[in-house]
């Protein structure tokens, strides 16, 4: 379980975080949605330890994170920033090995397990070409399955992935392929924590959703439950509608069209 | 950057390394063999084993003096010198994330050239050079405290909230560039007519002071981290992707940058003090490497350790031999084949946008 008690993070005097607290467990999909500028990526960066100087506690797999050395926490926990700008013309295949490459050593580099994820993802087919020439969604997919490559293998503890938007580039069938891929790896004991822009594909696919305005957890819990028109729209200070889709089982919304007067005096 | 070709073939690091090896005996024999006096490679083999010790046939006494006095270190040394500035060259622009970097970029060489002249042309009042303490040995010193002591300022300056700003850096290097350069002038100004001849041989570069004293005290620090650098390969690839994401994978980013600058600057820095300063290999090699084959630093950095001396053993070849009697300084020759190199790798750059340079 990754877990962060009270977290309040100040930089140059302005407070982006303000006591959050947030709990990822193994097996599981945990989203965080809220309005740009609400502090997920930062509370992300702190879970993944590339930011420090924060107050609080993160705890992973009931040790505190910032005693985990920088090759103990790549063994549980692997990354997916928002956008990789890669400045070599590396091969696909080469860019997805890098998830297992400080293995190499302790023996644990395992081409069946590289070939397994990137058949799984889909990016089997590219493996030799030019990572450069790949659209940004072909290279996202690539960015992830290098990602997925490094937790992949079952180990005794739990593993975690953290990802900042994974879909943000991508069109709608690439986006159910990246959430489909999500839950295939909670079912191998990994605890997945996105940053999901898309409300509709959040509830769909997460099992436990967040809401994030200006540095504080406005609402979270069981996804369907917490999505509701009141905590919606406390968050996004958007008017909206949620229905029911009979299809998928899920709520959904649509939100109500804003005149640019109304968006400036409604405050909900 | 073979964007023409969609699949690579991907040939194996051990032939590629393997083809390299055998191009750098070749080239390391011409080199031994071409000169002022032609030495047939026969007669090289049996100097070397009668100097070794292994036959008692006497060799031709002025084919032995040749090459053992003048062009055997030469050779060794240039080799010496191409494989340190071609890794560190590798190893930067990987640590950089950056194709355009050399260690002539980032203040390495300006910084070690000016601790270098400051020393030709003020070092003879010091105490313990006038005790006898040899400049041979203070020259490396100081070379590689200039360099270090330049980069870490460039650095310093590209620092950003802990990260590496890269134009802030690149922007940083031009400027302690533009420093030493000023600074060396300076120091010109003190100089008497011989150490003035001196200077300009450094500015330049130039490989003919060799000789097997030099060679030994400064092939251990050359070897050490030029091979040193090459244990890098994996936290480099993963650097590639990102700084963020390295981290993310297991590679303690900060440690890497420090201990790759350190090395850089001890390589380079003490390659200033035997040669002076010689551009573009740094540059140019681990450009050719990935233009031929492919940009993994499991190849890129062994391939370039190779690569660098066999271009520069060429490059010394036609030094020597364009205007013979005399010598052309290695860095004119190396600048006149690197520098348009190097616009044609901006040109190109500019026009696919192959490096996303930001």
């Amino acid at each position: 379980m990754i877990e962060a008690k009270n977290i309040v993070l100040s930089i140059n005097g302005k407070t982006l975080l303000n006591g959050v607290n947030l709990t990822v467990q193994p097996g599981t999909f945990t989203a965080i949605a809220g309005p740009n500028g609400a502090g997920k990526s930062s509370l992300l960066k702190i879970l993944s330890h590339e930011l420090t100087g924060y107050k609080g506690e993160v705890r992973i797999n009931n040790m505190v994170a910032a005693s985990h050395s920088v090759a103990q926490l790549s063994a549980v926990r692997a990354v997916l920033p928002q956008h990789s700008h890669v400045q070599f013309p590396f091969s696909v295949k080469q860019i997805v090995e890098m998830g297992r490459q400080h293995f190499r050593n302790a023996a644990k580099y395992n081409q069946e397990l590289l070939d397994e994820v990137m058949e799984l993802t889909g990016v089997a087919d590219w493996a030799n070409r030019n990572y450069l020439t790949l659209s940004g969604g072909e290279q996202q997919r690539v960015q992830l399955t290098r990602v997925l490559a490094q937790v992949w293998d079952q180990r005794a503890f739990p593993r975690y992935v953290l990802l900042d938007e994974p879909t943000s580039s991508l069109d709608i069938a690439q986006q159910q392929l990246i959430f489909s891929l999500v839950k295939k790896a909670c079912e191998r004991n990994i605890g997945v924590l996105a940053i999901v822009h898309d409300l509709n594909q959040a509830v769909q696919f997460a099992d436990h959703l967040y809401f994030m305005r200006n540095g504080i957890i406005v609402a979270q819990g069981e996804s369907k439950k917490v999505f509701t028109k009141p905590i919606i729209e406390e968050t996004f200070c958007c008017r909206v509608n949620v229905y029911h889709d009979p299809c998928t089982d899920c709520p959904y919304i649509v939100p109500e069209r804003t005149t640019l007067s109304t968006l400036k005096t409604e405050s909900i | 950057m073979t964007t023409v070709a969609i699949t690579w073939k991907q040939q194996k690091v051990s032939t590629i390394i393997g083809i390299l090896s055998v191009a750098l005996v070749v080239v390391a024999l011409v080199a031994l063999s071409i000169g002022q006096v032609t030495i047939p490679v026969k007669d090289i083999v049996s100097v070397v084993l009668y100097k070794v010790g292994l036959t008692t046939q006497q060799p031709d006494a002025i084919h032995e003096t040749v090459l053992w006095s003048i062009r055997l270190p030469r050779i060794v040394m240039t080799i010496l010198i191409g494989a340190a500035l071609a890794v560190s060259g590798a190893a930067l622009q990987g640590l950089f994330r950056n194709p355009l970097v050399e260690p002539g970029l980032i203040g390495v060489s300006s910084g070690a050239a000016l601790a270098v002249v400051a020393l030709i042309v003020f070092g003879s009042n010091f105490l313990f050079v006038k005790a006898g303490l040899g400049m041979h040995l203070l020259m490396p010193v100081a070379a590689f405290a200039g360099g270090f002591a330049s980069t870490m300022l460039v650095m310093k300056i590209g620092q950003q909230l802990g990260k590496t700003n890269i134009a802030v850096l690149i922007l940083g290097g031009v400027a302690i560039n533009a420093l030493a350069g000023a600074l060396m002038g300076l120091v010109i100004f003190y100089a008497d007519e011989n150490q003035l001849r001196m200077f300009t041989f450094w500015t330049l570069g130039d490989l003919g002071g060799a000789t097997w004293q030099k060679v030994l005290i400064t092939a251990p620090v050359l070897i050490l981290s030029s091979v040193w650098m090459l244990t890098y390969q994996f936290p480099l690839n993963a650097i590639a992707i990102g700084e963020a994401e390295a981290f993310h994978m297991g590679v303690d980013v900060e440690r890497v940058k420090k201990s790759i600058v350190f090395f850089s600057a001890l390589a380079v820095g003490v390659s200033v003090s035997l040669a002076g300063i010689i551009g573009f290999i740094g540059l140019v090699v681990p450009h050719l490497v990935r233009v031929v084959f492919r940009a993994d630093n499991r190849l890129v950095l062994p391939a370039s350790l190779l690569g660098g001396p066999v271009l520069l053993l060429l490059a010394d070849l036609l030094a020597r031999t364009l205007v013979a009697p005399t010598e052309l300084p290695i860095g004119v020759v190396t600048a006149l084949i690197g520098a348009p190199f190097f616009i044609f790798l901006l040109v190109r750059a500019n026009h696919k946008n192959d490096f996303n340079i930001r």
